[in-house]
């Protein structure tokens, strides 16, 4: 062995504390166990509230009605929510409908004016016969 | 309690130093595990955590108690040589000068190294055991060693150039 890793061993052994240290060790346990029911939190006064019976199923009939009411509440809002979608996929369905409808109609319209833009005025022509026939 | 305090109050005194200061972690210590002692599993687990806390605890404490630069190895008084028989150290039989030097020299170390070199002294932890309770690389533990042992080795020598070291 290493005379060097020896001589830490040694330097390094371990020692006893004072003999009191126990003691001392378990009177701080003790007093953080007095110290400890003083302290007032919401954690400790939950806990001892648990505890009684009657507040246990109270509590538990509370949370059992606002699971309930939040189940039905969701539910409805479900409910409204899908009628409001079926409601603006049926204004959709109209509303393609009465396009397709007016197109349609205006085709023939269209076709129409089409054609009277092709055909020269008859005012024109008119002034242009005149001009052909020689005044009698 | 008993069956460890020696080991608590050991890590804690070779850390800091001061036998009050090292009490007083070492009360912590145990006062911590006593509002843990649900989480403990096993011995070999009780002792694990008591000497990551032990550590740790000591570290911090150290810390607090002097949040300036620690100490150079160089500002360590190097002591005259002491007037021992040739063959002290060497027939088994420890020379308490030599191991009073010691240990003034793993206390001039820094933290982490400090903390290497005494688990690994006094517990006899393996490097890897020490890498868990103070949550390093297992190559920085080696290194950290390695080169405490290097510097420890070299002041010995100067000091007490007979000691075989």
């Amino acid at each position: 062995m290493n005379p060097l890793d020896d001589e830490l061993r040694s330097a390094l052994r371990k020692t006893e504390p004072s003999p009191d240290f126990t003691q001392r060790v378990m009177q701080r346990i003790e007093a953080e166990g007095r110290e400890q029911p003083a302290r007032w939190s919401w954690w400790s006064w939950l806990a001892q509230a648990w505890r009684v019976p009657m507040l246990r199923w109270a509590a538990t009939a509370v949370a059992c009605i606002a699971l309930a009411v939040g189940i039905a509440e969701y539910q409805r809002y479900r409910r409204v929510r899908a009628e409001g979608e079926m409601a603006r996929a049926q204004v959709m369905l109209a509303l393609e409908i009465a396009s397709n409808k007016l197109n349609v109609a205006l085709a023939p319209v269209q076709q129409v004016e089409g054609h009277q833009v092709r055909r020269p005025p008859s005012g024109a022509r008119g002034r242009a016969d005149s001009k052909a026939q020689p005044p009698r | 309690m008993r069956h460890h305090q020696a080991m608590v109050y050991s890590l804690a005194r070779h850390f800091l130093g001061d036998p009050s200061a090292a009490e007083e972690v070492a009360q912590d210590v145990f006062l911590q595990l006593h509002r843990n002692l649900g989480s403990i599993k096993s011995s070999s687990h009780l002792n694990f955590w008591l000497r990551k806390v032990t550590a740790h605890r000591s570290i911090d404490c150290a810390r607090r108690r002097r949040p300036d630069a620690p100490v150079s190895l160089d500002d360590v008084p190097e002591p005259v040589a002491p007037a021992s028989s040739p063959d002290s150290g060497r027939d088994g039989a420890h020379d308490p000068a030599v191991a009073e030097r010691l240990q003034l020299l793993v206390r001039a170390l820094p933290e982490k190294r400090r903390m290497v070199v005494i688990l690994r002294y006094q517990e006899d932890l393996e490097l890897h055991e020490i890498a868990e309770v103070l949550d390093m690389p297992i190559n920085t533990v080696k290194s950290c060693l390695q080169r405490s042992l290097a510097i420890l080795r070299e002041k010995l020598t100067r000091c007490f150039g007979d000691v075989p070291v």
